[in-house]
């Protein structure tokens, strides 16, 4: 059974969604409110520069707003969905404007520091966020370089192997091995805290 | 297709697996890929926990403080007016939120649900497409909603707010025959909760549903039929 509870007297991601979709304002402000931090500093985090992060996070936010009727609860959660359509619009954005990215390794040391939690998330199902960032830490860097490239930036497994110059095949075995890797992590988070 | 070819196929796409998993898997390949995950249950399962995982990479993110004015834009992009420096859910609304968040799931699944938004008398509908809505009432207050939704992947969704419910409560419906079935078992946080069950019986058959407390304590009931 998915679970959505609330924590401190507010409303789930799933309601805040809810009220939104059907013009609740207060629960539009609650919403940006709770995730412009998390998707602005995703942008940030890939493209290094705030003009560019702000457009991207603006236009996450308006199609999180307009899209929030045909979100679907059983397919994920709501922070997933958000920061994936975050993180695809910021792919776009790169391309479109032809910009260097940030380095993955910058971007998995920005996130190996920081410390922010989801309490909805930690008190109910161990918060996501934190599982992930102890597992990329303990991750090989040539594995989590790789994974990175590939989850976040969208990079094919080629254009991994040309970029990195190592052969294709040794650029799909550390994209393989690392979300292996990750799955198993978020799995059986005690694993990781072992490998630490 | 024999047990060693069906292996040796699941063996070929062990690699492309974790690349359509990134969404960086790209003509042919992908479709090869995506052909074998439809007739193999076993890739397909792996391929969700593959995704899942794929996805919590980006959650991995730092957050950032956006520049000066980003709220003030992005709201009057939106049109929301009333941009209060702090946002606190007054009771009134988040009644009103029970029936927003019904309707946005019944909107997931393509139905079309005329709710009410009021806190008034509770009340129960049911449309063709077999759902079925009604409140949640703790002594004589509304303080939840339900909406049982049928058809061949029925559920059921259930939200409390401002309930006398701490901890731990069970989710019981009575059906027509008046045999109880248990949903599922949730927690509220200082009475408030919202979550989405699989459903294994026609919502047309519950008769009322019930949230309940360790002890056996009926914390509050809703009348579906």
């Amino acid at each position: 059974m998915r679970e959505s509870s609330v924590a401190q007297g507010e409303l789930s991601d799933d309601g805040l969604l809810a009220g939104m979709a059907l013009g609740e304002q207060a629960a539009a402000v609650a919403f940006v409110r709770r995730y412009q931090r998390r998707v602005f500093g995703l942008a940030y985090s890939m493209t290094g520069d705030a003009g560019v992060a702000e457009d991207v996070a603006q236009e996450a936010m308006i199609r999180v707003w307009k899209h929030a009727p045909v979100f679907d609860p059983r397919r994920g959660s709501v922070a997933s969905w958000v920061l994936t359509i975050t993180r695809n619009l910021t792919i776009d954005a790169l391309r479109l404007r032809r910009a260097v990215p940030t380095d993955p390794d910058d971007f998995a040391a920005a996130a190996l520091r920081s410390n922010e939690h989801n309490p909805e998330d930690a008190v109910q199902r161990g918060d996501v966020r934190h599982i992930v960032r102890d597992a990329l830490e303990v991750l090989p860097p040539e594995q989590r370089r790789a994974v990175v490239l590939a989850a976040v930036y969208g990079r094919t497994a080629l254009e991994i192997s040309e970029s990195e110059g190592i052969p294709l095949g040794t650029a799909k075995t550390r994209i393989r091995t690392a979300l292996i890797r990750l799955r198993a992590a978020i799995e059986h988070p005690e694993g990781v805290k072992d490998e630490r | 297709m024999n047990d060693d070819m069906s292996e040796h196929a699941c063996e070929e796409h062990q690699e492309a697996l974790s690349e359509l998993a990134l969404g960086v898997l790209t003509g042919r390949d992908r479709a090869r890929a995506l052909a074998h995950v439809e007739s193999c249950p076993r890739c397909a399962e792996e391929l969700e926990q593959l995704s899942h995982a794929a996805d919590a990479v980006v959650q991995a993110a730092t957050e950032a403080e956006p520049p000066m004015g980003f709220e003030v834009r992005l709201f009057e992009r939106m049109g929301v007016a009333d941009v209060r420096p702090k946002f606190r859910l007054r009771p009134r609304w988040a009644v009103g939120a029970l029936s927003a968040a019904a309707a946005v799931i019944a909107l997931g699944v393509g139905l079309s649900l005329g709710l009410s938004s009021s806190s008034t008398p509770p009340s129960t509908s049911a449309t063709a497409a077999h759902v079925v809505t009604a409140d949640l009432v703790q002594h004589g207050t509304v303080v939840g909603r339900v909406a049982a939704h049928g058809g061949a992947h029925a559920w059921m969704w259930m939200m409390l707010v401002d309930a006398n419910a701490r901890g731990t409560v069970d989710c019981i419906i009575v059906t027509s025959d008046g045999v109880s079935h248990q949903v599922g078992t949730f927690v509220a946080n200082k009475g408030y909760g919202a979550w989405v069950a699989p459903l294994h019986v026609d919502p047309q058959d519950i008769r009322s549903a019930e949230v309940v407390a360790p002890g056996g304590t009926v914390i509050a009931t809703a009348t579906l039929g």
